[in-house]
C-alpha cells in the first residue's frame, strides 16, 4: 500500500515543516545578540574557493585581534561565514540565514555575479555592507553598499591616465572579451586614453586557453601592453611570449595579477618589466601590508595569500573604525542594535570624513556613490633583465 | 455518496496534501510569521517539485534519459525574464507575470520539441548525451549574449516578485502542473507513452503513434521546465547562465530517480527533500564548516541509492519496510491494481545490452501481480 | 605554418581527451554504466603526482605513483559503489557514480584547501622543426597517447584478458556461462580505465601547472562527448572522437569571432554527428529485437 506510506510520510512532513516554522516570529533578530555579528556570502567551496577561503581566514584573523584588545567597549564581534560556491541562486538563503542569525552588519559577497543579488536582498533591509573583492561596478548602486577594492570601471580609468603620463605613442591591449571584470576595465581603459595613443588589441575568451600565439604575434611589435587579465592567462602568454615580445617591453596589468610570481618557479625566466596596478603587493616587504603577509602566512600558509585577503582585513577594521568614531561622536551603538539602525549610522560615517588605513592603503575614503577612493599603485612585480 | 466512495482517493491525494500546503503557508506567510529563509525555501522547493515531475514525465514515463533539463528552464529563465522585464512598466505586475510564464513556457516547449525530434532517432545514452549538449549550447549563447540584450556575463537583470506571494504563485502552478501531467499519464495516450517505455517496437506495432507521443511528452515537460524557469527569474535579481549548467540537470535527474521511476509523488517527496536537505547543509555548515556540504551531500546520495537499489539488500528492504508493517494490519484487496505507478525495474521489457533504460529480468516462478507489489523498489 | 601548429596542438588536446574517453567507452562498453567519476579520477592523478612530484621531484616517479593510486581507487570505488548495484537499474548506478564524484572532489578539497596547486613539470621547451614552433609536451603527449592506443588495442584483440572484455561487452551472461569471471573482468576493466586517467592527469599538467579539485569535470564531460562522437563502447571509436574535438576546440580558438562559442561549437557538432549516424562514427549498429 504503497499511497497509505506515502499519505503519511508527506503528512509528518508537513507538519514537521509546520512545526519548525511556527517557531519563530516577529522581525528583531538581533535582540539576543551578545556580539556584533559580521555576516558574508563567499565561495568557500568549488572553483572560485581560494577567493572565499581568504577572505573568511583574513576576516576572522580581524575580528579576532580586534576581540583580543577588547572589541567595541568590550562588546566582542563574531563573523559568519556563509558558502555560495560562486552561485548567485545560493546567496537569498545565506542572506536570510544571517540575517535571522542577527547579523548586523556585512561584507557583502567575495564576487561579482552573487553580489549583483546580495546588493538587492540587502537595500530591501537597509543592511550597511562593505564587500572586499566584488569589484562590479553596479555592486554599490544602492546606497547601503560600499567597495574596499577599486570598480572595475575605476581601475581602468587610473590605468588610463597613468599611460597617458608616460608619452607612449602605441600600445597593445590584451583582455578577455567575455570576463565582467577584463571587460569593464577595458571599456574605461579606451574612454580615457589619450585619442593620440594609438592601440593594439588582441582579446581571448575561453577561461581554459592555453595557447596565445596568435595574440602575441599581434602584440610583438608592442613595447607597453596592458593586461587587465587574471594571473592564470597571464602567465601562461608570458611564457610563451618570452622571445616573442621585446625584451624591453613593459606588461602592465591590474589587481587581477596579484598572484603572477607564485605561477613560476622562476620569475626571471620573463625577460620583459612586469608591473600592476594594485592596492596590495602579495610579495611586500615593508609597510602594514608586510605585517598583515606575515601575520597570515603563519596563521594559514601562503597557500591562499591574496589581495582578496587583505581588502577583507581593511574592511572588518574599517567598520569597526567607523563604528568606534561613531561612538565617539555621541552615536549610541548598543549590542542589540538592528542591521537597518547600524546602517545609517555607518553610512553616516562613510559618506563622511571618517577615513581609514591600513593594508590596502592609507588615508582610504568613500564617495558618496560607495567608490572607494585610494591610491592606486604601481607596483613593479620585476624590471626588465636588460635593466639589471 | 456512493460516487464519493468510488472516488479513488489515491489519485487526489497529491492535490490535496499540496493545496492544503499551500494554503496553510500562506495563512502563515500573510499574518508575518514566515521568515524569509522560509520564504526562500518555499519558492525553491515549488520550482523544484516543477522541474522534478515535468522530468519525471521523460525519464519516468516515456522511459527517455534527459541530461539537459536545466537548459529548457534556462530559456524559460531568460526569455520571460526578458518578458517581465520589457512587460512590467507597461502592463504591471500580474498581467505581465501571466505573460512571461506563458512565453517562457512556449518557447522552451518549442525547444522540447525540436529536441524531441532526434529523440525519434535515437536511444539511451546517445540520447542522453544530446541533451546534456542541448543545455550546454542554450547556456553558452546566452553566456555569450550583449550586455543590452540578455545581460552577457553579468546576467539579466530580472524584477524580483513580491517574497510573500510568489511562493504561493508558484505552489498553484505546480498543482496546475501536477494536474496536467497526471491526468495525460491517466488517459489512454498515458498508457500509450508507457506502453513505449516498456517496449518500443511492440507499441509500434499495436498501432500507436511513437512519434506523436514522444513529442508530446518533451513539449509538455519542457513547458513546465520553462515555466519553472520563469518562476526563477522572478524569485532572483539576476538570471545568470552558469548556474544552469549540466550539474544543475543532474541534480534534477537525481530528484527523480530517487523519487522512483515513474512514480509522480515519489518525484515531489524527493524534490521537496533533497531541496530542503540542500539548503539546510548549505546554511548550516558555514565557515569552516562548508567543505563537509559535499561530502555529506555525496554520502547520503551513495548510501541511499545503494540501500533503495542493491539486489544483495532486497531480502533486508523487505524485511524492515514501513510499508510492509503498516500492510501487515490491512486486509489485502487483490482487487487493486495500481495503473499510474509502473513497477519499473519489474517490467519485463528491452534486454538490449546498450539501452541504458534497459533492465534485467528476473520473472521468478513464484511471480505473480500481487506479489511484486510487495516487492517493489 | 600557423594552421599545422594549430592541428598539432589540437591533436595533442585530442589525444589527453582520447585518453579519458578510453576510460569512459570500456567501462561502458563492459559494465553498461556511465562513470561519471571519472573525470574526477584525473584529478586524484593529478594530486598523486603533485605529491610525489615535492617529494622526489621526479615525474616518471610522479606517473608511476599516480597510475598505482588511481588503478588502487578505481578498483576499490567499483567495489564498494558499483559493484551492490550489479542488476539494478542503469540509472541507479549513475546517480551512484555523480554520488562518488562529488565525493572525491569534496575529498580533495578538505585534504589539499582550496588554492590551486602548482606542479611545475620539467620545463621542456619547444622544438623548431621547418619553420613549425611546437611545444615538446604537445608531442610527448601525442606519441604517448598513440603507444597506449595501439598498446591497448592489441590488448584487447590478442590476448586471453582482453578477448574475455569483448565476450563480456557482447554477453554478459553467455559470457558467464563460459567460465568468465565476469566480476573480475569488469574490475580490471575499471583498473585500466583508472591507468589510463591518470596519464591524462599528468598530460593536462603538463600543458597547465594549476591543479584542483575540480580539474577533472569538464574535460571529463568533453571526453564523455567525445566517446559518444566515436560511438560509445568502441576503443577506435574514443580515439578518433578524443582527436576531433581536441582539433575542432584548437581551430575554433584561434578564431576571434567564434571563440567564445567553442563549447556550444563542441556540442553541435556531436548533435550533428549524431543525427547523421545515431550511433556514432564508428559505433555498431545494434538490432532492435521484441
Amino acid at each position: 500500500m504503497k499511497s497509505v506510506f506515502k499519505k503519511v510520510l508527506v503528512v509528518v512532513m508537513v507538519l514537521a515543516m509546520v512545526f519548525s516554522l511556527a517557531a519563530c516570529g516577529g522581525n528583531k533578530y538581533t535582540s539576543g545578540n551578545t556580539e556584533f555579528v559580521i555576516g558574508f556570502s563567499g565561495p568557500l567551496t568549488g572553483p572560485a574557493a581560494v577567493y572565499g577561503v581568504a577572505v573568511k581566514n583574513s576576516a576572522q584573523m580581524a575580528v579576532d585581534e580586534i576581540n583580543a584588545a577588547g572589541g567595541l567597549n568590550g562588546v566582542k564581534f563574531k563573523l559568519i561565514a556563509t558558502d555560495d560556491t560562486h552561485d548567485a541562486t545560493k546567496v537569498a538563503a545565506n542572506y536570510a540565514t544571517m540575517l535571522e542569525g542577527g547579523m548586523q552588519v556585512s561584507l557583502g559577497t567575495v564576487t561579482t555575479a552573487p553580489g549583483l543579488e546580495f546588493k538587492n536582498l540587502s537595500a530591501e533591509d537597509n543592511v550597511f555592507f562593505l564587500t572586499p573583492s566584488a569589484s562590479g561596478d553596479e555592486i554599490p548602486a544602492n546606497n547601503n553598499g560600499f567597495q574596499m577594492c577599486f570598480a572595475d570601471g575605476n581601475q581602468g580609468k587610473v590605468a588610463a591616465d597613468y599611460v597617458n603620463s608616460t608619452g607612449l605613442k602605441k600600445i597593445g591591449i590584451f583582455y578577455k572579451s567575455d570576463d565582467a571584470y577584463s571587460n569593464g576595465i577595458y571599456q574605461q581603459f579606451k574612454d580615457n586614453l589619450d585619442s593620440s595613443i594609438q592601440t593594439v588589441e588582441a582579446v581571448f575568451t575561453d577561461a581554459n586557453a592555453t595557447d596565445f600565439s596568435a595574440q602575441i604575434s599581434t602584440l610583438k611589435d608592442c613595447e607597453f601592453v596592458f593586461m587587465p587579465i587574471y594571473y592564470t592567462p597571464a602567465s601562461i602568454f608570458m611564457t610563451q611570449a618570452k622571445d616573442t615580445i621585446a625584451a624591453n617591453a613593459v606588461y602592465y596589468g591590474c589587481d587581477g595579477f596579484d598572484g603572477l610570481a607564485g605561477q613560476f618557479e622562476d620569475f626571471s625566466v620573463i625577460p620583459q618589466e612586469v608591473s600592476m596596478l594594485s592596492h596590495f603587493d602579495s610579495n611586500a616587504t615593508e609597510g602594514a601590508a608586510a605585517d598583515f603577509i606575515k601575520k597570515y602566512t603563519e596563521k594559514f600558509g601562503a597557500d591562499t595569500l591574496n589581495q582578496f585577503g587583505a581588502s577583507a582585513y581593511d574592511c572588518v577594521y574599517a567598520i569597526y573604525n567607523a563604528m568606534k568614531a561613531a561612538v565617539d561622536a555621541g552615536e549610541k551603538i548598543d549590542v542589540t542594535i538592528s542591521a537597518s539602525d547600524l546602517c545609517e549610522i555607518l553610512k553616516a560615517q562613510f559618506t563622511g570624513d571618517f577615513s581609514y588605513s591600513g593594508v590596502t592603503g592609507t588615508d582610504i575614503k568613500w564617495e558618496d556613490n560607495g567608490y572607494v577612493s585610494k591610491e592606486a599603485v604601481k607596483y613593479t612585480l620585476k624590471t626588465a633583465n636588460s635593466a639589471q | 455518496m456512493a460516487n464519493l466512495k468510488n472516488i479513488k482517493w489515491k489519485h487526489y491525494i497529491n492535490y490535496v496534501v499540496i493545496a492544503v500546503f499551500t494554503v496553510v503557508f500562506a495563512l502563515l506567510s500573510f499574518s508575518g510569521v514566515l521568515k524569509s529563509s522560509d520564504l526562500y525555501m518555499l519558492e525553491k522547493i515549488a520550482i523544484a517539485i516543477m522541474l522534478a515531475v515535468s522530468l519525471s514525465m521523460v525519464v519516468g514515463f516515456l522511459g527517455e534519459l534527459s541530461l539537459g533539463h536545466a537548459g529548457f528552464m534556462c530559456l524559460g529563465a531568460y526569455l520571460g525574464g526578458k518578458t517581465a522585464v520589457i512587460l512590467e512598466p507597461i502592463l504591471g505586475e500580474y498581467p505581465a507575470l501571466l505573460v512571461s510564464l506563458i512565453v517562457g513556457g512556449l518557447v522552451a516547449a518549442l525547444f522540447g520539441v525540436i529536441i524531441g525530434l532526434p529523440a525519434l532517432r535515437l536511444r539511451g545514452d546517445y540520447l542522453a548525451i544530446v541533451t546534456l549538449a542541448f543545455g550546454e549550447i542554450v547556456r553558452s549563447v546566452f553566456m555569450n549574449t550583449s550586455n543590452e540584450s540578455f545581460g552577457g556575463s553579468l546576467g539579466l537583470n530580472t524584477p524580483r516578485f513580491d517574497k510573500s506571494v510568489l511562493f504561493v504563485i508558484a505552489l498553484v502552478l505546480v498543482l496546475l502542473c501536477l494536474a496536467v501531467t497526471q491526468n495525460l499519464i491517466r488517459s489512454k495516450h498515458g498508457r500509450a507513452i508507457t506502453s513505449i517505455r516498456d517496449n518500443e517496437i511492440a507499441a509500434k506495432a499495436t498501432g500507436i503513434n511513437v512519434t506523436k507521443y514522444k513529442l508530446i511528452v518533451f513539449a509538455v515537460s519542457s513547458f513546465f521546465a520553462g515555466i519553472a524557469g520563469v518562476l526563477y527569474s522572478y524569485s532572483n535579481f539576476t538570471v545568470q547562465s552558469s548556474k544552469f549548467s549540466y550539474n544543475y540537470s543532474i541534480e534534477i535527474l537525481v530528484m527523480v530517480v530517487l523519487g522512483g521511476m515513474g512514480s509522480i509523488n515519489g518525484s515531489i517527496i524527493a524534490a521537496t527533500l533533497i531541496t530542503f536537505l540542500d539548503v539546510n547543509l548549505q546554511t548550516i555548515l558555514t565557515g569552516n564548516l562548508a567543505v563537509l556540504q559535499d561530502l555529506f551531500y555525496a554520502l547520503i546520495l551513495i548510501l541511499l541509492v545503494i540501500y533503495n537499489n542493491a539486489p544483495s539488500l532486497k531480502g533486508f528492504r523487505e524485511k524492515y519496510n514501513i510499508k510492509n508493517i503498516i500492510e501487515k494490519f490491512k486486509q489485502h484487496n487483490p482487487s487493486k491494481i495500481k495503473d499510474d505507478e509502473a513497477k519499473w525495474d519489474r517490467v519485463p521489457t528491452k534486454i538490449e545490452m546498450d539501452e541504458v533504460l534497459s533492465v534485467d529480468v528476473h520473472v521468478s516462478s513464484n511471480y505473480t501481480p500481487d506479489k511484486s507489489e510487495k516487492e517493489e523498489k | 605554418m600557423k594552421f599545422i601548429e594549430t592541428l598539432i596542438n589540437g591533436l595533442s588536446m585530442g589525444s589527453t581527451y582520447a585518453m579519458i574517453s578510453l576510460g569512459y567507452t570500456m567501462v561502458y562498453g563492459i559494465a553498461k554504466m556511465l562513470n561519471f567519476a571519472h573525470g574526477d579520477i584525473i584529478m586524484v592523478g593529478g594530486y598523486t603526482i603533485f605529491i610525489t612530484m615535492s617529494l622526489s621531484g621526479n615525474p616518471i616517479l610522479g606517473l608511476l605513483a599516480a597510475v598505482i593510486f588511481c588503478v588502487a581507487l578505481g578498483v576499490t570505488i567499483e567495489k564498494i559503489a558499483y559493484k551492490p548495484l550489479r542488476g539494478a537499474s542503469p540509472l541507479a548506478v549513475l546517480i551512484t557514480a555523480i554520488g562518488v564524484s562529488y565525493l572525491l572532489q569534496s575529498t580533495a578539497q578538505i585534504i589539499f584547501g582550496s588554492a590551486p596547486k602548482m606542479v611545475n613539470i620539467a620545463n621542456l621547451g619547444n622544438v623548431k622543426f621547418a619553420g613549425l614552433n611546437i611545444p615538446l609536451y604537445t608531442l610527448i603527449t601525442l606519441g604517448c597517447s598513440m603507444v597506449i592506443m595501439i598498446v591497448l588495442s592489441l590488448f584487447v584483440k590478442y590476448t586471453k584478458t582482453g578477448r574475455a572484455m569483448i565476450a563480456v561487452s557482447e554477453d554478459k551472461g553467455a559470457a558467464q556461462l563460459m567460465g568468465i569471471n565476469v566480476n573480475g573482468i569488469i574490475m580490471i576493466t575499471f583498473a585500466i580505465g583508472s591507468a589510463l586517467a591518470a596519464f591524462a592527469g599528468l598530460f593536462m599538467l603538463m600543458k597547465s601547472p594549476s591543479l584542483t579539485n575540480t580539474l577533472g569535470a569538464m574535460p571529463g564531460i568533453k571526453a564523455f562527448t567525445a566517446a559518444v562522437i566515436g560511438g560509445i563502447g568502441s576503443i577506435p571509436g574514443a580515439m578518433v572522437g578524443g582527436l576531433l574535438i581536441g582539433v575542432v576546440e584548437a581551430v575554433s580558438l584561434t578564431i576571434p569571432v567564434i571563440a567564445p562559442y567553442t563549447d556550444a561549437i563542441e556540442f553541435l557538432i556531436l548533435i550533428v554527428i549524431l543525427l547523421v549516424r545515431p550511433t556514432g562514427i564508428l559505433g555498431k549498429k545494434r538490432r532492435e529485437k521484441v
